[in-house]
């Protein structure tokens, strides 16, 4: 009782901060964006267009007012839902972003899931071997792993299982000839509620390779830390004293060792996580994988104001979010925390 | 051996050795162990630090550290051979019929689990619950411990509880079981006086209940002696005597445990020196090229004949056996005679507080109103030039806080602080300048204090970095050299770094380092606790020399009543913030006037074997737990 009490203090008061910071990104975003030496308005013209006539839209975009005023205008739309429309796809920015957002949190989310498995697996693996020969060859690959980021991965395993055998797609989400279920623009998950079975599978096979690639760059990290942090409790006498209880190695393990050197783990599974949701960007390329990511490099490309602004704010508002779930997981893990 | 059981061992050990059995060299922790230990029989094992005591409780469980193996010899539980045994059957006995208590009762127990969580896991395991009547069995061994409020103390976690209810729940944990035979290595030494005295109590109850056997882990001889039917004292892997509690602590035949009682300040009747069993136990590697007696490196009876063989442990008595062939001498050894008092006569006081408070507040939440609590409560002290007063009372007394705001780690909530006529109290940067040059401190933990990374004999005139003056290396140099040969160290240890020193030099170097520029004030925080009874004896006289050569006085803050006795002039009792007694040692110790000193005094092992040792364990309002 008393923890979910704590928790939801937790939630009440990073909730509160969470706004200043969001207002303050969001300030950031539009003036850094307005310095940029791009007029918007001239860009949603067609490239023939007279000075009168930018004039005009730049009136009509509200480009002539004051910053603040134009700040308020923008902070107030963007309460209503409404980011702008992007210039380059004439498209509203929130139905760009709802569309390519559920795909980036799918591939996020089974990544982490990836690296999880990798790294607790081979971080239970690297303690195993503790002050064995193996450990000095596992230290060495795990390091080799380390040293490979995410785009290397994601080239080899195209190479290998993509082009060289065959066995894997490697563009896109969906083959053609696929049906496409939308309920809620989360593909895995509509294909599984509307038991579209084939499109599922399809999709799966689909995310195999990037989803490796990046998870196997994220689980080295992952490893070294649990392997670590099982080392550390095992220093701390309550280990010592359960043996000499007669408890059994995989009891202690489990009970005692795990339970204490997850902490850690989790605190950097939330920054990778955190990380790994503007990470996708590169592998979304390489496997034009329809997510942010690729959305991101497009508006780039085309100075597309309106969606690096919802672009932002949205990876901003996930690593809140993200770090809020982590904070409270860390509370019902670690009772020192909880005091009081 | 002339010890003849009477009743079948519920432990014995023959010849028993432990090794060291690495790739590239073997050296021996134990050599030649024998012992029998009879059911419901308490066998006290004291030595210093490294002697090997630990080892012997990890030979029983058989874990020992890696690298180390029995080597010879039979180790046998109720007739079993504990090392040849199959560690299913070994682990089967461990937490049922073989328990422990361990040395750190906080860290003994998992921090992320309830009590309830791990008294159940207990239980479940050796059968004496199943399902959900766990929760009465544990209630009620609880109850035996006298740990009142069972039914919450299930639901907490071990940091929301003190270092005596955890202990208390190990030991409720280890007698669960009703085990024949508890080893406990060291279980109050991280505990306070009251409450080591508290915790002895209750495993001697404990053990008379289920007639266990119990093998009692100290360095303290005079505790070993009062809760002890026999002992075994330890030196370097070997057993250097052996016998009945009594007998051995009244009249010890070894050098070795006559050179350690006398390394002791006593607690009542006339102070004494202390002896100074010079430098330290040989490392391991060293024993193995060592011919003749291991002692007699520090032995202030050594002959040359002691040299030649090592002397065997021979009868001296009924179940009395001793290793040395000059035992009838040992009864020559004498403490030096106590080094003349001070007059403290021109009473010049140096620093002076007035109505002191420190209150802390709780940080600020929405959610929470904030509270405050007084960790130092309107003290008023004095300290005069060239005295040593001494602050004595339990954990969470407030001697630390008060230490702090002395040095100006802290500002006062109230009161006044004046040191040699100038009010410091705001604590501003001219104040902690102007007090700099006056007082100086030596930390509790010389490991933590210590930079690893920096020489010694950078660390010990780091204080000129500061003050800026004698900073060129050639004077540091010559200062470092000067204050190492003060605290008795060789030279060159200058150039070694803390990780290369043992406990006690560390220590010293923690001494040296606050002496540097030769504060008029030193305040020191439990600098001797956790060191081997002789390292300790070591640090007190050097005190005291460094004093006479000095005239520096010194703030002293002790758990250890004994030795504050033997050093501090005055003493001052703290009790929940406030100074509850205060006054000229020798007449407070005497005639203690507070309830609180009182049973703080009680607390301590009395000198006499023979006298009773009766703590108090439960006083109406002084109560800590
Ligand atoms: N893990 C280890 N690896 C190597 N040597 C060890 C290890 N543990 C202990 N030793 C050595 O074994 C010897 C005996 O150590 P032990 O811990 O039994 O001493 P002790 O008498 O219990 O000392 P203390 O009073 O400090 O607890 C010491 O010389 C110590 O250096
Ligand atoms: S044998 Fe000699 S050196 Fe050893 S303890 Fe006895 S007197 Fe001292
Ligand atoms: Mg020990």
């Amino acid at each position: 009782m008393r923890m979910f009490a704590t928790i939801a203090k937790l939630l009440v008061k990073r909730v509160l901060t969470a706004i200043p910071i969001l207002l303050l990104v969001s300030a950031l975003l539009f003036c850094i964006l307005r310095i940029l030496p791009v007029d918007p308005a001239a860009m949603s013209l067609p490239p023939n267009a007279t000075v009168q006539e930018v004039e005009a839209m730049r009136t009509e975009m509200g480009l002539n007012l004051p910053l603040y005023q134009q700040y308020g205008i923008w902070l107030n739309k963007l309460f209503h839902g409404d980011i702008g429309r992007s210039i380059h796809f004439r498209q509203d920015v929130t139905s760009l972003i709802g569309s390519t957002l559920p795909a980036t949190i799918e591939l996020a989310v089974i990544a982490m899931m990836v690296a999880t498995v990798f790294g607790l697996a081979g971080g239970l693996f690297l303690f195993y071997v503790r002050g064995t020969r193996a450990e000095a060859v596992m230290d060495f690959v795990s390091i080799l792993l380390l040293s490979l980021p995410e785009f290397l991965w994601s080239l080899f395993l195209l190479l290998i299982f993509g082009v060289f055998f065959e066995v894997l797609p490697f563009t896109g989400r969906l083959s053609p000839g696929f049906e496409r279920p939308l309920v809620t623009g989360f593909l895995l998950f509509d294909s599984l509620i509307t038991g579209n079975i084939p499109t599922l599978l399809n999709a799966l096979q689909h995310m195999i390779l990037p989803c490796l690639a990046l998870g196997i760059a994220l689980s080295p990290s992952l490893m070294r830390v649990l392997r670590s942090s099982l080392l550390d409790a095992y220093q701390d006498d309550y280990i010592q004293q359960a043996r000499l209880r007669g408890l059994s190695e995989k009891r202690i393990l489990i009970r005692h060792g795990l339970k204490n050197a997850i902490l850690p783990t989790l605190s950097l599974m939330g920054v990778q996580f955190g990380f790994l949701f503007g990470g996708t960007l590169l592998v979304e390329i390489i496997y034009s994988y329809p997510g942010m990511g690729n959305l991101m490099v497009d508006a780039i490309r085309n100075a597309d104001l309106p969606i690096i602004q919802g672009a932002g704010l949205t990876y901003c508002v996930a690593v809140l979010v993200i770090s809020i779930v982590v904070d409270s997981l860390y509370l019902i893990l670690n009772p020192k925390l909880r005091v009081r | 051996m002339a010890i003849l059981p009477t009743k079948n061992p519920i432990l014995s050990a023959q010849n028993l050795c432990v090794e060291s059995v690495g790739a590239k060299e073997s050296f021996p922790v134990l050599t030649d162990l024998n012992f029998s230990l009879e059911p419901g029989k308490i066998l006290g094992l004291v030595g210093e630090s490294g002697a090997g005591k630990s080892m012997i409780g990890r030979t029983i469980s058989q874990y020992l550290p890696k690298g180390f193996a029995v080597t010879k010899g039979t180790l046998a539980f109720d007739g079993e051979d504990l090392v040849s045994m199959l560690p299913e059957r070994r682990r089967n006995l461990l937490g049922r019929d073989i328990a422990f208590i361990p040395q750190e009762p906080l860290s003994g127990l998992n921090p992320v689990l309830t009590v309830g969580q791990q008294i159940k896991e207990h239980l479940l395991r050796i059968g004496l619950a199943s399902g959900e009547n766990w929760r009465e069995r544990a209630l009620k061994e609880f109850e035996s411990v006298h740990l009142p409020h069972g039914a919450a103390l299930l639901e907490k976690y071990p940091h929301q509880l003190s270092g005596g209810m955890c202990q208390r729940i190990l030991i409720a944990m280890a007698f669960a079981s009703r085990p024949r035979l508890l080893i406990a290595d060291e279980p109050t030494t991280a505990l306070d006086v009251t409450i080591q005295a508290r915790i002895v109590k209750l495993i001697a109850e404990m053990q008379k209940r289920d007639g266990t056997a119990v093998i009692f882990i100290t360095h303290d001889l005079r505790l070993a002696s009062q809760i002890s039917d026999e002992i075994m004292v330890l030196y370097a892997g070997r057993p250097a005597e052996r016998g009945p509690a009594k007998q051995l602590f009244s009249s010890p035949a070894h050098p070795y445990t006559r050179c350690l009682q006398l390394a002791n300040p006593t607690i009542t009747g006339p102070r004494r020196g202390l002896f100074i069993l010079p430098e330290r136990m040989p490392g391991l590697r060293v024993l193995k090229e060592l011919k003749g007696c291991r002692f007699a490196s520090r032995c202030p009876n050594a002959i040359e004949a002691c040299t030649r063989a090592e002397p065997p442990l021979a009868d001296i008595g009924p179940n009395h056996i001793a290793a040395c062939i000059r035992t009838e001498k040992t009864p020559d050894i004498v403490p030096p005679p106590l080094a003349p008092g001070r007059e403290i006569a021109s009473a010049r006081i140096h620093l002076n507080g007035e109505k002191l408070t420190k209150a802390y507040t709780t940080a600020w939440s929405p959610f929470a109103k904030r509270s405050s609590f007084k960790a130092v409560n309107s003290v008023d002290f004095s300290l005069g030039e060239g005295e040593f007063v001494g602050i004595v009372g339990e954990s969470g007394s407030g001697k630390s806080s008060l230490a702090r705001l002395v040095v100006g780690l802290d500002t006062p909530t109230d009161g006044r602080i004046t040191l040699a006529g100038r009010d410091i109290t705001a604590n501003g940067n001219a104040d902690r300048a102007y007090r700099r040059e006056y007082i100086q401190m030596v930390f509790q933990d010389p490991q933590s204090a210590l930079n690893p990374r920096r020489r010694i004999g950078s660390i010990v005139t780091q204080a000129n970095e500061a003050s800026g003056l004698h900073n060129s290396t050639r004077e540091r140099m010559d200062r470092a050299a000067e204050l190492l040969k003060e605290i008795g160290l060789p030279p060159d240890a200058a150039m070694r770094f803390p990780s290369q020193l043992s406990g006690g030099q560390k220590q010293r170097v923690n001494i040296a380092r606050a002496l540097c520029t030769l504060p008029r004030i030193l305040v020191a925080d439990e600098i001797v606790s956790g060191l081997d009874v002789s390292v300790q004896a070591q640090l007190l006289d050097l005190l005291l020399k460094l004093r006479d050569e000095h005239g520096f006085s010194m703030l002293f803050i002790s758990h250890d009543l004994s030795v504050v006795r033997y050093l501090c002039d005055r003493v001052m009792v703290m009790y929940r913030g406030e100074v509850v007694e205060s006054g000229r040692t020798e007449t407070v110790f005497a005639d203690p006037k507070h309830a609180y000193t009182r049973s703080l005094l009680a607390a301590v092992p009395p000198d006499d074997v023979n006298a009773e040792w009766s703590p108090v364990l439960a006083e109406a309002g002084y109560q800590v737990e």
